[in-house]
């Protein structure tokens, strides 16, 4: 199941004016989307790993291109995903 | 009656642009080589209209309405938004409403209803493959959505009796149009999640393989097995297999292949021969 205001916060962010908007201040704009708390919280801590199950993966990295973290930061972040997606299989 | 004159598929990894400064120079080779060789079979085709199979990247469609299939039936189409695209040629694009009608038309009376769209706008998608081959001059364009971005995604079979589709509306259309498709997307990759930037290469040559055996069925049965896990991008080989619909699973001509580490993508060029049939 997607989240559909966070899955609507990241679509609309990849209007380049939105997104500047977003860079100057993301309070303002989270502001207009009715984010679950914890889900606001993971958007302003950068937090892939609470992101990346409630979006499409698309959208995921659109975000996090508009937040502006680095491409190796993403990835480390994303791929340490699966680490822990393991870790918490195998227990 | 239309003629079908050629049918081809590239991958359109954003990098390939995006990054294009920052790759090797054999990177750099190595794509443009087999772009300039899919552009001169494009070109020597002389198509008047080009039907582009791409997914949208959350360009046109969100989760509010969301469809399998959509035919852009406009007078014209949007260039790409994406900002590292503003240096794409065409602003706007022509299309080619007359056909585009038509194939929804037929499209109704074979079991399928794609939607249809009077303004789409072309992504990466579209405009990467159309821009890195120096498709020139531009045909008329008639793009068609095929998602595979959010699940569900249409089946493969589904996805070939498409191409089937298209194949057919395009021979009982009036006239002297000269018909060509290209399917854009694949092969492995995966974007956005925990396999980022894996390409899975053996999948990718069997797969290749696969089409150019024509043998139907265990192309399916090898996509319905293994394309899943090799990577959310890979989903894109849909408009591969619909394009190999188009052909009738005939004349399957790889250019090149090559797994681009470096643009996360399993980047494939190929052409059918198979249009003569019509």
């Amino acid at each position: 199941m997607r989240d559909y205001w966070l899955s609507k916060l990241f679509f609309d962010l990849q209007n380049p004016a939105a997104a500047a908007e977003y860079r100057t201040g993301p309070e303002a704009v989270l502001a207009r989307y009715p984010l679950k708390p914890e889900v606001r919280a993971a958007v302003l801590a950068n937090d892939v790993a609470a992101l990346a199950p409630l979006v499409n993966p698309y959208l995921l990295r659109f975000y996090f291109l508009v937040a502006n973290m680095p491409e190796e930061e993403f990835v480390r972040q994303i791929r340490a995903t699966a680490r822990a997606t393991g870790e918490r299989q195998h227990g | 009656m239309a003629e079908l004159v050629g049918i081809y598929a590239a991958s359109h990894g954003p990098l390939i642009v995006r990054k294009w400064n920052a790759l090797s120079a054999e990177c750099r080779h190595t794509i443009d080589t087999a772009f300039n060789e899919l552009g001169r079979r494009i070109n020597a085709a002389r198509a008047d209209v080009l039907i582009v199979i791409s997914p949208d990247h959350w360009v046109n469609f969100f989760i509010d309405n969301l469809p399998a299939i959509c035919v852009g039936v406009g007078e014209t189409h949007d260039g790409p938004p994406e900002p590292w695209l503003a240096e794409f040629p065409h602003k706007q694009m022509v299309g080619h409403a007359p056909l585009a009608q038509h194939i929804v038309e037929h499209a109704f009376t074979r079991g399928f209803e794609p939607s249809i769209s009077y303004k789409l706008a072309l992504d990466h998608g579209f405009c990467v493959p159309l821009w890195k081959a120096g498709v020139a001059p531009m045909p008329a364009i008639v793009p068609v959505v095929l998602n595979t971005v959010e699940p569900p995604f249409p089946s493969v079979r589904r996805c070939f009796e498409w191409g089937t589709v298209l194949r057919d509306a395009i021979a009982g259309f009036a006239g002297n149009t000269r018909v060509a498709i290209l399917a854009s997307g694949g092969l492995s990759h995966s974007i956005g999640e925990a396999t980022m930037g894996a390409i899975d290469e053996a999948f990718d040559r069997e797969c290749l393989q696969h089409f150019a055996s024509g043998d139907r069925d265990t192309l399916f049965d090898f996509l319905d097995q293994r394309m899943a896990a090799a990577g959310n991008g890979t989903a894109e080989v849909r408009n591969w297999v619909a394009a190999h619909g188009a052909a009738t699973a005939c004349g399957f001509d790889l250019i090149h292949y090559s797994a681009i580490a470096d643009v996360y993508v399993g980047c494939g060029f190929a052409s059918w021969n198979a249009f003569k049939k019509i």
